[in-house]
């Protein structure tokens, strides 16, 4: 368990407004696994933590924010809908029917600029992938996935 | 009693039923209900959206909902057929917007209301529906303990917490005894408020298992109602002086309910507090065979299928009057 420290963090906020337009992320960052951060909003004291984790195994803190991969800062799928409102950048409307396949675990053919890439249904954000240009590749994690078949007029 | 039903009561079962529930007309109509599904409720998770927001969400996908409790917009009732994992197979399932939740198994929490900033223990955690509950409650601020003891039950605990975007929890894999004895030893600061919502014989679940009516087993009821006294002792022990505790189960043993919250109250400087749930109570029962309880046992709620068409289930809540060293 290691916390982020200010400048640390200050590199990660960079990143964050630079790719998603994110002004401010208003936790403790606690590295988890590989390349992996954590966010904290609770008020216990990084000592307390500590303390904490003499007593039992602390198996996870706060929620996975973010994957650090490939140069890119990839916010976690989980953490979309509390940026909601924070997130203008890279952000790509897609229809109904790639919302089905998208939620299915299915890449889309759909051509746009290289790098990650928000992906907004209606008035939600439904995902977060990659584009090659050509093809954006899903990152939607196994369990958020769609377990219905594909409605008949798509499969 | 009538012989149509797929898993049936045991003698044992029925008799101890029917001293809870003397009136035969109230035994039948728990019987009754007892052999029905429950109804679909969800929780809407006012950490990512708000009921209305919800509610539009769900009623575009032609799924008719009521919100019953004017109190709790957040609580919903699916009143439209809707296939069998549906619920858990939509969008906003997966974007974390509601917890599919028993209507019954929400009242500890709304009894414990928990307040942003608040220090908070949930010892007995997984699956997450009432952790998640907490944390909406508290709206992500101060800090919810989250423990259970099982690596596969953690992990259950681990993706509804990420699915509902809880930031403000940790989660402990720790014996309860164990991790309540070192926690009151330990330079933290003590709870203001603790969920003792414990492993139960779950009497009041059959309606969504009914395999429990062939696995209930009396020695079974003992075993736990000797556990759930030691959580409570040690648990107490962790208690800011003027904080909350509430204890639960989803059972009607009296062994696991009145026996321990007595024993509770006997032996610890704890003043029981009336409660004001949403759905019809009784009170806690003063007596169970040769045995006589605590007179302020009868604060507690009993809750009965067939008086809200729920599961059953036992809550309580008491007030610390002094520091336990």
């Amino acid at each position: 368990m290691k916390f982020l420290n200010s400048k640390q963090k200050r590199e990660i906020q960079k990143g964050i407004e630079e790719t998603y337009g994110i002004p401010e992320i208003p936790y403790l960052l606690i590295e988890a696994g590989k390349q992996r951060l954590r966010a904290f909003s609770g008020n216990l004291t990084r000592e307390e933590i500590l303390e904490l984790s003499k007593i039992a195994n602390i198996e996870v803190i706060g929620m996975y924010l973010i994957s650090q991969k490939d140069d890119d800062l990839r916010l976690n799928f989980d953490a979309l809908p509390l940026f909601k409102s924070q997130i203008t950048k890279r952000i790509l409307e897609i229809n109904k029917d790639q919302l089905a396949l998208w939620m299915r675990g299915y890449d889309l053919d759909i051509k746009c600029e290289r790098g990650i890439v928000v992906l907004k249904y209606q008035d939600e954000l439904v995902g977060i992938g990659k584009s090659n240009t050509e093809k954006i590749f899903n990152y939607l994690p196994k369990e958020r996935k769609l377990k219905t078949p594909l409605p008949s007029s798509q499969s | 009693m009538s012989k149509n039903y797929k898993y049936e009561m045991k003698p044992l079962f029925e008799e101890r039923m029917r001293i809870l529930l003397p009136d035969n007309k109230d035994f039948e109509n728990y019987n009754k209900i007892i052999h029905t599904s429950p109804q679909s409720f969800l929780r809407c998770n006012t950490l990512k959206t708000s009921p209305n927001e919800l509610l539009l969400h769900l009623e575009r996908k032609g799924w008719m909902l009521s919100q019953p409790f004017p109190n709790h917009p957040e609580i919903m009732l699916v009143t439209s057929d809707i296939g069998p994992g549906e619920l858990g197979n939509a969008l906003e399932h997966q974007l974390g917007y509601y917890y599919i939740q028993e209507i019954s198994s929400m009242l500890p929490v709304i009894a414990l209301n928990p307040q942003p900033n608040d220090f908070v223990l949930d010892l007995c955690a997984s699956p997450g529906s009432k952790t998640t509950q907490i944390a909406a409650a508290m709206q992500n601020q101060g800090t919810i303990i989250a423990n259970d003891f099982k690596i596969d039950r953690i992990s259950i605990l681990v993706s509804n917490l990420e699915r509902c975007g809880v930031t403000n929890t940790i989660v402990t894999r720790k014996d309860a005894i164990a991790f309540t004895s070192a926690l009151s030893k330990y330079p933290l600061p003590k709870f203001d408020r603790i969920l003792l919502d414990v492993p139960c014989s779950g009497e009041g679940t059959i309606r969504s298992s009914p395999k429990t009516l062939i696995q209930w087993n009396l020695k079974v009821i003992k075993k736990l109602s000797r556990q759930q006294k030691k959580f409570f002792a040690f648990v107490v022990k962790c208690l800011k002086k003027g904080g909350t505790l509430v204890y639960s189960t989803c059972t009607h043993a009296p062994e696991e309910n009145e026996e321990v919250i007595s024993f509770a109250l006997e032996n610890f400087p704890l003043k029981a507090e009336t409660l004001s749930l949403p759905l019809k109570c009784r009170p806690g029962i003063r007596e169970w065979k040769n045995d006589k309880f605590h007179k302020e046992v009868n604060k507690a709620c009993r809750i009965y299928p067939q008086d809200n068409d729920s599961e059953g289930f036992f809550v309580s809540k008491f007030t610390l009057l002094e520091d336990i060293e």
